[in-house]
Parts: C-alpha cells; structure tokens; sequence
C-alpha cells in the first residue's frame, strides 16, 4: 500500500472514531445536559459556518447576513407547526426549502453586484427581515415571539432527538461542502474567488455558479433554524435575525479556516466553548459578549486572516518544500494535439471574415478609449494589431471577449451579432483569450487552471469531478504540447512569468477555441521562450486556429502577421501586410508624433 | 392635505441636512481608501453619548459641543486608523469590512459596558418647542441642527478644496498612483481621510443627541440609514451624499407619515437593494475602467 492510501484510510478511521465518540456521547452522559447543550449549539454553528464557507470561503463573496436564513427557517417551521399537528422536527425540511427559495430569490437580483455591495446588501437583507418579521404582527406576532409546544417525546430522552438530527446535518454539511470542493462546481466557484472576469472568459457561467452556492449556503442553515426554533421553543424577531449571530458565524469560519471543508467545524468546536466561557465569567451582558466578540473578530482579521487550518497546512507545506528539490521544466517535443475549433468545418472557406466589428465605442468617464472602431479578421489569419499604448488595443480585447461592454457598435462572430452574449457565451462560441498581465488562478494547481475551462454549460457537468475523465487527459496532452507538464502540479502563482504565459495558452486551447485574441504573448519573456510561443502560435494557426495577437515587438508581429491592423486614439487607421504599414504615413504619425514622417527616410524598423 | 405634505417634506429636508453630514464621513473614507467604515455609525453614537456627558455634567449645549466632539473623535480615528486599519489598507475588500464590522461590536459592547444599554436623549431648553411659520411647524431643535450641519459641511468643504492637505486626500482619492507620483504621502493621507472621517461623526453624533433618543446598538440603525444614502449617491461622492441624504430623508419623513413610523426604515434598506441592483454606482458615482488599476 503506498503512504498516500494508509493516509488516507487513517484518515477516514480517524474521522469514524470522532464520529463514533459523537454519537457515543448522550448515551454515556445522560444526565449531563450542560454538555450535550453545548455539542448542539457547536454542531448548530458547523452547519453555519459551513453554509457561510460555501459562498464566502469557496466563492469569495463575503456574507455578514447569514443569520437570516436561520431566522426565515425557524420561522417557516414554527408558522406551519402552529397549523398542522405534526412534529416540527419532521417538518424541518421546509426550513430548508424556505431558506434556500429565499436565496434563489435574493442571489438571482443580487448576484450582479460585486465586493462591498454584495457585503451591504447581505447586512440590509438581514436587517430587512428582521423588520419585517417585527412589523407583520398578524403573521410572526410581531416582538412577542412565537412558542413552539414542547416535544412530545418520552421525557427520559431529553433533548437527544435535537442532538442527533443536528449532528446529522453537521455530517450533511461537510459531506455537502467536501463534494462541492471536489466537483467541477466547486472549481469554477474557486475561479470566481481568483479571479471572476476571467473566469467567465474561460466559460464559467458565473451567474448560475454564483446563485447555486449561494442557495447551498443557506438550505441547510434553513433546515438547522427549524430545528434550533423548536429546541428553543420560542422565537422572536430579534433572536432569529441577529447580526450577533452572523458575526459569530463568520468568527468561526474565519478561526477555523475558510475555503477549508474542515475549518468550518474546527471554528465552531473553538467558538462556541469560548462563548460558553465569557458567559461564565464575564457574565451574560449583552455588552461584554460583544465586546470580546468584536476584539476576537478584529483580531483573527488581523492577525489569522487565512484560519487555523490553512496556516498550520502552510508550516507543513513550507517543511517539505525544504526538503524537496524543485522540478525543472524540460522542453518537450511532442505533437500538436488536436485543436478543434475551426475546424470544425473544413468546408469554411478560408479567408472569410471570422471576426468582423463594426463602429465601436467605449467611453470611461471622458476618455474614449474605442472610438468608431472598425475592422475585420479574416478565418484562418494569424492578424497582428498594433498602435501606441493607449490606443485601444487591451480595450477591444475586453469588448470582444465580453469583459466589458460597448457603448455603441457591434461585434460579429462568424456573421453573428454576439454583443448581447456574456463572456462565457462568447467562450462556448469558441473566442479565447490571454492577457498582458497573465491572469491564472494563482492558488490552483497549473493541472487544474488548464482544467478549469468549460467549453459548453450543462447542469450534469457541474457535478462531475474536477480533474477527471477526457478533460484531464486533455489538459495533460495541452500541458506537453506547451511544455509545461512537469510543472502540472506547482500553485500557478509559483511559475515564472513566461511559464505562466506558457500555462494560459493551454488553458485558452482548452475551450478549443475558432479564435484566440493574445494580448502581448511575448511581452516580459525570454527569448527562448518567445520563439516557443510563435512556433505553436504557426503550429495552432495551420490546423485552422484564427490569432489576433496585440504585440510591441516588432520584429516578432512583422514576421508572424499578416495582415496587420494599426490602432490610434480608439480607432483602426491602417491595415495590410508589413510592408504596406511600414509605409504608411498616418501609422509613422500616430507612433511617432506628426512631424516625425519628414525625416522618415532615417526611420528603420 | 398639501399644508400636511409640505410640512412632512419640510421636516424630511430638514433631517435630511443633518444625515447628509453624518454620511459624509462614510463616503469620503470610501472615496480614499475604498474602505466600508461599518463603524461609522458606532462612532456617531459614541459622540452622542460623550454629548450627554458633557450636557449633564458640565451643561455644555449640545450644538456648542462639537467644538469638542468634533477634536475629540478626529483624535479617535486618527489613533484607530494607526492602530487597526492601516494594517489591513492592502487586503482585499471582504477583510477590510469585517475589520470595521468587529470595531463596530467592539465599540457597541464598550459603549454598553460604560453607559449600559439605557435610551438617552440630550433634551435642551429648546428642544421642545418650534418656529412657527404660518401653519407650518418648525422644531428649534431640527432647524439649529440642519444649520449646524450646512456649516459643518461648508467648513469640510473649505477644507477640501482650499488646502493642500484637503487636495492630497481628493488626489487620493480620483488617482491613488498618480497622487504618489506627485509626492502625497498616501499612508498619512489615508490616516488624515479616516480621522476627517471619523471627525464628521462627532459633529454628527452631537446633533444626533438632541434629535434621537438613542442607545448604544442604535448604531445599527444609523450605519443602515447611512449605508442607503452613501449608495444611492453614489459611493465616495460628497455631493451624492448630500443629495442622497436630502432625498432619503424625505422619503423617510414621507413613509412616516403616510404609511407607517414602524416601515420608515425600511426605505433604507430598500434603496439599498434597488439602487445596487439597477445603478449600483448610485446617482453621482462614475465607472471607471479597472484593468489598469492595482
């Protein structure tokens, strides 16, 4: 057996053990309420926080609103317990079904917003509740609560039944996040946290992605607050919507770990014995206990900012790496493997306008850095594009890959209007796209940057496992045809920058693209290497790959392109074959400053 | 029917004024350092208690002591900024709110600890009585706090444009390199912002004395108001935050009267949600491209 199984098998009879010693407990304690109390309410938080690491610690959406699903749970199972006479235990799926209905609804409208203003509404939507649960008195009661009727069952168990149904959602809830992390899903969620313009121009319907963490971020919350509700048997407004709650959630998460499957519950077995001790000692005081919960957030802020669990696996990973020699990339010398795209069709006929744009404008505030912008590039063609900086070039690439949108004008693929498509649309049609600064997901794997294209969207794909299957083999194949693959395991972020030139190439070649816009493929590299791009760049190109590639040197964009299209100030001002723009009057003015063209006889190229 | 209209937006205006003032510490941070100061609101409350202590032990009027609020609170951020939130000037956005998230609790629990969780209100000799215009109304107490307040404003605005140290925080803010490039000292600035910031929430919080009852987790409530006036204005806008505050404090007093004082506050929330969904960079914000900025 080699030492990564027995770690693993370790692994699993450690986790079983802890399990077993779980479940063990209430029976061997019976009489100790108190402790079975606090494994409950640590259960209680895993499931949080572990709902709370699904958007905020995989996804990077920071949440402080995450106790209204609590809230719209318990609620939603107190109000039906009142009318049906059914255990509200059984009835605590439809905590979970409100919750997530309500995250459906709340991510779909807001999942268009970004960074702080996801942050806000999170905080107004907790706050929203809470007021409306306060103020619709004929529904909630408004601030005297709802009571539950105390469980039915034999007084000798005690509050077991909520002790094991908790527990069992607190394995749920890592079984959920440990499958989600593992998934293609899960993936392209971490893309997101990376890096989420790119993401979608790799094909990753962000919005979808997005809605879906959030709903598996709060359905078991849902189901946790029917079950908190009824053991508390009463809930009111502002104990259901509390913002203490949410900050105590995202203390845990934060302690333990996030992005981590196991941080979560490691953050809610630190917590909530914390908790437990400021109430013993410093009193119950509403004031202290969010005194020392503020101190302890600002602190693990500021100084534990990744979580227990990353900074003692980084102590680890930095031990071993002293111990390991780094690999060495080796050129390798293999076929190109098959590039799809274009061809797709063979009876295309080569030569026609792929990609046309037509009388594009894109303003930033007063500067219009497109402007009328018009041209053409023909299928089959490796086109260079040209012009001083600032003249448009990196800001057509995002207009085109659907970074960004136009102001007015149109984009057409293939004789279609995509100027309504996405990003990632634009993606499954078969545009890719590297940049001048490359844009890896830094703490993934290179194997998995070059996995993580998607090249259509399914909703059975999203389930599939991350790295496997033809994909994975194919991402290899990519790797060694750039020569990359003895890097296949290192963080992106550790590669040189050639290399991680090198690695965006394949991860683009990926979505076996018609057409790949590179945006300065040799700025910033060695020239070894440079000459290893545009070997594959002619090698791609006669299996029927169309290039635009914006390039400052010249030599290089003389000798790959043709033709080769000039911007100045937003606009397209010349194209032809090198020789013709090494004439060109009005392309020696926008380089060189008007003027320059008396004395161009001097000028060498 | 218009003479109680026109009298709801009188009073909107007018409370209006005195949040426009209470955002603008919010959004000028915001604008600098790209910083969501969650705590502001627990600063306003802080200065309003300091308020009280003043009035009730030494009689000081409400409206006189932010002469030494205003100090008083400016020296706070400027030492909170030094200790705490410089060092999280570089990390990413979800770090830097939970940062001023945990100093909002922690000043809530402080202010708790000190001055219990006890409604006050700072109630002068004209705090109760009115202008009379007409058959409109005037409370003395709304109409001194919203002059204060266009005062108040004034003076920062003076301050802004009409001193060096007012030019490097507004460079700072349109264009952090190219203010570096030009020899603005971003870290001193960015302390200098969050100070001025804070400052504001003095002067605030000492008109939010004598207008509100409050107690030490009414900052809650105030950050909300305050978080729905900065975002419809548009974030790091000064004159979006006036006009936002003017337009929210009319809808509130409006939602008041005519429907309920219990939904008021929900309007905030509202705004919150609408505006950054259709508009997120409210009315005065601008998008600016964000490829080229670090």
């Amino acid at each position: 057996m080699s030492a990564g199984r027995v770690n693993g098998l370790l692994r699993w009879a450690l986790l079983l053990a802890a399990l077993a010693v779980l479940v063990a407990f209430p029976l061997a304690r019976k009489e100790d309420a108190y402790h079975q109390t606090v494994l409950f309410l640590i259960f209680l938080f895993a499931v949080m926080s572990g709902g709370w690491n699904i958007i905020s610690g995989f996804t990077g959406y920071v949440s402080l609103g995450q106790s209204a699903f609590l809230g719209i749970g318990a609620y939603t199972v107190a109000l039906v317990a009142l009318q049906v006479h059914v255990s509200p235990l059984f009835l605590v799926p439809l905590g979970g079904l409100a919750a997530a209905a309500s995250a459906a609804v709340l991510g779909a409208v807001v999942m268009r917003t970004r960074g702080h203003s996801f942050v806000i509404i999170t905080i107004a939507f907790l706050f929203l509740m809470q007021t409306v649960a306060l103020n619709w008195r004929s529904v909630t009661h408004g601030s005297n609560g709802i009571t539950l009727p105390l469980p039915r069952w034999n007084s000798d168990l005690g509050n077991m039944p909520f002790y094991y149904v908790m527990l069992g959602l607190m394995v749920l809830s890592v079984a959920l996040s440990a499958w989600i992390r593992r998934t293609k899903f899960g993936m392209g969620l971490i893309a997101i946290r990376e890096d989420e313009d790119k993401a979608a121009v790799i094909g990753v319907r962000t919005s979808v992605y997005k809605v879906l963490a959030f709903v598996a971020s709060a359905v078991l919350i849902g189901v946790a607050g029917g079950v908190y509700g009824y053991f508390l048997t009463f809930i009111d407004p502002r104990g259901m919507f509390d913002i203490l709650m949410s900050v105590q959630i995202v203390l845990a998460a934060l302690l333990g770990g996030r992005g981590t499957i196991w941080g979560p519950v490691l953050g809610a077995f630190l917590l909530v014995p914390m908790n437990e001790i400021t109430n013993n000692y410093f009193g119950t005081s509403p004031g202290e206990r969010l005194f020392v919960f503020g101190l302890l957030l600002g602190a693990v802020v500021l100084f534990l900012p990744r979580g227990v669990i990353p900074t003692i696996r980084g102590w680890i990973d930095r031990f071993r790496e002293a111990k390991r020699p780094a690999p060495t990339p080796r050129p390798s010398a293999s076929a190109a493997p098959r590039t799809a795209g274009p061809g797709a069709a063979p009876d295309l006929e080569e030569g026609a306008p792929l990609l046309e744009i037509d009388g594009l404008i894109k303003r930033f505030g007063g500067v219009v850095a497109v402007d009328q912008c018009s041209l053409f590039v023909r299928r089959g063609s490796i086109t260079g594009l040209i012009g001083p900086n600032g003249s448009g070039k990196t800001t057509l690439f995002n207009l085109v890959s659907g970074m960004s949108r136009a102001d007015r004008g149109t984009v057409r693929l293939d004789s279609r209007s995509i100027d309504r498509a996405p990003a990632w649309h634009r993606a499954y049609l078969g545009i890719g796209r590297t940049f001048q600064i490359t844009r890896l997901f830094k703490q993934m794997s290179v194997l998995e940057n070059v996995v993580a294209p998607l090249g259509r969207f399914a909703w059975a794909q999203l389930g599939a496992d991350a790295v496997s299957g033809p994909e994975a083999r194919r991402a290899q194949e990519l790797l060694d045809f750039v020569g990359m693959l003895p890097l296949a395991d290192q963080p992106a972020g550790q590669l040189s920058f050639g290399q991680q030139k090198l690695v965006e190439l394949a991860q683009v070649l990926m979505l076996e693209p018609q057409l790949i816009l590179l945006d300065e493929p040799a700025g910033g590299i060695n020239p070894a290497l440079i000459q290893r791009i545009t070997d594959l760049i002619r090698e791609l190109n006669q299996q029927g790959v169309t290039f635009v590639v914006v390039e400052h040197n010249m030599p290089l964009v003389l000798s790959l392109c043709d033709p080769i299209l000039v911007l100045a100030r937003g606009r397209c001002i010349a194209q032809g074959s090198a020789e013709t723009i090494q004439g060109d009057r009005a392309v020696l003015d926008a380089y060189l400053g008007e003027g320059w063209s008396r004395v161009e006889e001097r000028l060498e190229v | 029917m218009t003479r109680q209209l026109i009298q709801t937006v009188a009073l909107g205006l007018l409370a209006g004024g005195v949040y426009a003032l209470m955002a603008s510490g919010l959004t000028l941070i915001f604008g600098v350092m790209n910083i969501v100061n969650v705590a502001q609101g627990a600063f306003l409350i802080l200065s309003a208690l300091f308020t009280y202590e003043l009035w009730t032990r030494l009689g000081l009027d409400p409206i006189l002591s932010i002469a030494v609020t205003t100090p008083a609170m400016f020296l706070l951020g400027w030492v909170v900024y030094r200790l705490f939130v410089a060092r999280i000037r570089h990390a990413p956005a979800s770090m830097s709110v939970l940062l001023t998230f945990a100093l909002a609790i922690t000043l809530e629990g402080a202010m708790g600890l000190v001055w219990k969780n006890v409604y006050r209100s700072v109630t002068p000799r004209y705090f109760a009585s009115s202008f009379q215009a007409g058959s409109l109304f005037f409370p003395r107490a709304q109409v001194f706090a919203f002059l204060t307040a266009i005062v108040v404003l004034a003076i920062l605005y003076v301050l802004l444009t009409r001193t060096w140290t007012g030019r490097a925080i507004r460079a700072s803010s349109a264009n952090p390199q190219g203010a570096q490039l030009v020899g603005v000292s971003i870290g001193s600035v960015a302390a200098m912002t969050f100070a001025v910031g804070v400052a504001t929430a003095g002067a605030g919080g000492s008109l939010l004395s004598i207008l509100y009852t409050f107690f030490p987790a009414s900052h809650y409530q105030w950050i909300s108001r305050l978080l729905g006036i900065v975002v419809l204005g548009g974030m790091g806008s000064l004159p979006g935050a006036v006009i936002g505050a003017l337009m929210l404090g009319v809808a509130e007093t409006v939602t008041a009267t005519y429907i309920s004082i219990r939904w008021a506050v929900v309007v905030f929330y509202l705004v919150i949600l609408v505006v950054l969904l259709i508009r997120p960079q409210g009315l005065m914000g601008v998008r600016l491209r964000e490829d080229v900025a670090l």
